[in-house]
């Protein structure tokens, strides 16, 4: 089973296709080679033949015929058998000496055949093939000498045999180390497959171990990781909103019930329209809370980031002051500000004044009375820092993250009014602008602060904030 | 006023015929794309009320043909959703106004008072008179009976807006759309207080309330009968 799918695997195929164009390559290699040896040799006995024919032509010219003769014999003697053959003969065509047969009397070049030279060892019973070069003696008598190419033949087998015996090595050693490779992979992809497939049963908080075959896949390991925990956070929250929705949903929604059913009793046509506005009220609050929700998911969902567009912070904040001034004054509060004008960024204007108008809802319902309320927007270090703080109760450290979940209220927030959803989706809104939401102790009170990290927007005024009033 | 709706959900496009009816429009109505451009193509109605989703050529689709064909009759939009590409969507499909569902009757009827007055607003004008209070809108100052009042920035953009809409009701929606710019509902009530302090400076000491508040609906500035 396993082999099998170690012969399936991608690195064995791998392998393969490296065995392949490894012996491509060789081959070719070989071929090269094959051909300018046998060229090279081709040639030098081209020359020897040449150069051995009019050396041997000068003696006859310089001697006469007969010593030429003396010369062949005594040559013939001396020199390596694998080194000339000759033949001479005289103007009649009769052999005057020489070993090479009679059928190679050709001038110029040609080819003959003569039995394999004995050796030691090795048995003579096949046929050599000599090349010849033939030249006319100025008697009319004819010279040939030739020499033997099995040499070079034998090179050419030579070779030959290397290539297919290195191919079958190269062969075997990359199928085997294909084989081993493979298996090294399958063997760790095997761990990553089986915590995927704990993953998929269900045991969310495993995670895939590192392949450590290098970086890049330690890398692909990591990233699976980091997606799985991403996918578990996103399911926990899916979780709990749920779960959240119909907790919170169900008690106004009960609270609604019996309200209606206590209008049965009613008969009076004015205690009948007091209580109906009542229901009515009681529903609009459980459709904004919807309405907050549906809204949350559009922005997490990234709709909205197509139409960003620079947007004026300042301006965004100064109407945002101005709008809820008059709130502010009537419950009591003292707001102020400290806005820094012209500070651009890219954006939703809507999602913006929406992002800053809750933070200030939020802390204009849970600062207390004659609570201080400062808003301030600064550049500081490239980056757009804007705070809106309290001096109210605050948040606990260890709530404050919790608090940007949806539907999360304080013990001490229950009472007030409120769906528990606006820190949640100021957070949403913050998060599809870049920006880092920040909750931090104003001893006494929260500040919240938004910064906004991405690439500042510092087009000309002329555009800005055309969506905000259309 | 001659209206007709676009509205597939029979129960919705009953309590709207009925509401609107009540209100003294003539309401006409139908449940596809395809119906209300037949039937408004010749411009015969004051006001269209399109819903967007509807089945077969959606509401988007059917003011969009209508435009294209030269029908220029004030269109509210009506829709489930209201993310920002929603508003934005309708209002380039050629949209005057844009109202997101659950809403109240009273908001749709002060909504189509309005939009059948805009034409008059089309005109440029530099001064509104409302009986005894005008405004003039270059020099962004105020009188009285010719007494100058002293307003804001915000609080003269909120009487402007309630002036141009003299005799009709204005709603908070409305108010909080149109002066202040904000698309979405603010748990806290804005609008009271910068209501109340305009109201404290335009009525204070001329005996005669003109700014007037319409219980469950919104807001109306009149001259006093």
């Amino acid at each position: 089973m396993h082999r099998l799918r170690v012969f399936n695997s991608g690195a064995f195929r791998l392998a393969l296709l490296f065995v392949v164009i490894f012996a491509v390559g060789a081959i070719a290699l070989v071929a090269a080679v094959n051909v300018a040896v046998t060229r090279y040799a081709s040639q030098t006995t081209a020359t020897a033949l040449v150069d051995e024919s009019t050396l041997l032509r000068g003696e006859a010219q310089a001697r006469g015929r007969d010593a030429l003769g003396q010369l062949i014999l005594r040559r013939e003697r001396i020199v390596h058998a694998h080194q000339f053959l000759y033949l001479l003969l005289d103007p009649q065509g009769h052999p005057v000496a020489g070993d090479l047969p009679a059928t190679s009397a050709k001038v110029g070049w040609g080819e003959a055949s003569v039995a394999e030279p004995a050796e030691p060892n090795e048995p003579s019973d096949g046929q050599n093939t000599v090349r010849t070069y033939g030249v006319r003696l100025a008697d009319g008598s004819r010279l040939i000498v030739g020499r033997n190419t099995s040499d070079l033949d034998e090179l050419s087998d030579w070779l030959g045999l290397v290539t297919i015996w290195s191919g079958l090595g190269i062969t075997v050693l990359a199928v085997g180390g294909g084989l081993l490779i493979a298996s090294v992979f399958l063997r760790r992809l095997d761990r990553v497959n089986r915590s995927l497939q704990e993953i998929m049963d269900g045991r969310l908080e495993e995670r895939v171990p590192a392949i450590g075959m290098g970086d890049e896949f330690d890398r692909l390991t990591g990233n699976l990781n980091l997606m799985l925990e991403r996918n578990q956070a996103l399911m926990d929250g899916l979780r709990q909103v749920s779960t959240d929705i119909a907790h919170d949903l169900r008690t106004p929604l009960s609270r609604l019930r019996q309200h209606l059913d206590s209008m049965r009793d009613l008969t009076r046509p004015e205690d009948l329209q007091g209580a109906i506005d009542d229901a009515l009220a009681q529903v609009d609050d459980v459709l904004s809370t919807f309405h907050a929700l549906l809204r949350i998911g559009q922005i997490e969902g990234g709709a909205g980031r197509a139409r960003f567009e620079p947007v004026d912070l300042s301006a965004v904040m100064d109407r945002v002051l101005l709008a809820y001034e008059t709130a502010a004054e009537d419950a009591g509060k003292i707001l102020s500000a400290q806005i820094a004008p012209d500070i651009v960024v890219n954006g939703d204007p809507q999602l913006l004044t929406q992002l800053f108008a809750n933070l200030l809802e939020n802390a204009l319902r849970h600062a207390g009375d004659r609570a201080h309320i400062t808003m301030s927007l600064a550049q500081v270090d490239g980056a757009v820092s804007a705070v809106v703080a309290d001096d109210g109760p605050g948040v606990p450290a260890y709530e404050r993250q919790r608090v940007l979940r949806r539907f999360y209220r304080l013990d001490a927030s229950r009472s007030t009014p409120g769906s528990g959803l606006g820190l949640a989706l100021i957070a949403a809104i913050a998060e599809l602008h870049d920006a880092e939401l920040s909750l931090s102790d104003n001893s006494p009170g929260l500040a919240v602060g938004v910064r906004f990290v991405g690439p500042l927007a510092d087009h000309g005024r002329g555009h800005v904030q055309r969506a905000a009033f259309f | 006023m001659k209206i007709l709706l676009l509205e597939d959900d029979a129960q919705t496009s009953a309590f709207i015929e009925k509401g609107l009816r009540s209100a003294g429009h003539v309401v006409d109505s139908c449940a596809t794309g395809r119906d209300a451009i037949f039937h408004a193509a010749d411009g015969a109605y004051d006001v269209l009320i399109i819903d967007r989703m509807v089945p077969g050529v959606d509401g988007l689709a059917a003011l969009k043909a209508l435009r294209i064909t030269g029908v220029t009759t004030p269109t509210i939009f009506l829709t489930a959703m209201d993310g920002v590409e929603d508003r934005v969507e309708g209002l380039e499909a050629g949209a005057d106004d844009y109202l997101v569902k659950p809403f109240a009757m009273t908001e749709l009827i002060a909504r189509i008072d309005a939009l059948a007055r805009r034409p008059h607003l089309a005109q440029a004008l530099t001064k509104i008179r409302v009986g005894e209070l005008e405004i003039d809108l270059l020099k962004r100052s105020a009188t009285r009976a010719g007494k100058a009042i002293d307003l804001q920035a915000q609080e003269f953009k909120l009487l402007e807006y309630l002036m141009r809409h003299a005799g009709q009701i204005v709603t908070r929606t409305m108010l909080l759309e149109n002066v202040w710019s904000f698309h979405f509902d603010p748990q806290t009530n804005i609008i009271e207080g910068h209501v109340s302090r305009l109201r404290a400076k335009i009525d204070r000491g001329f005996g005669v309330e003109m700014i007037k508040t319409v219980r469950g609906a919104g807001y109306m500035i009149d001259a006093p009968a």
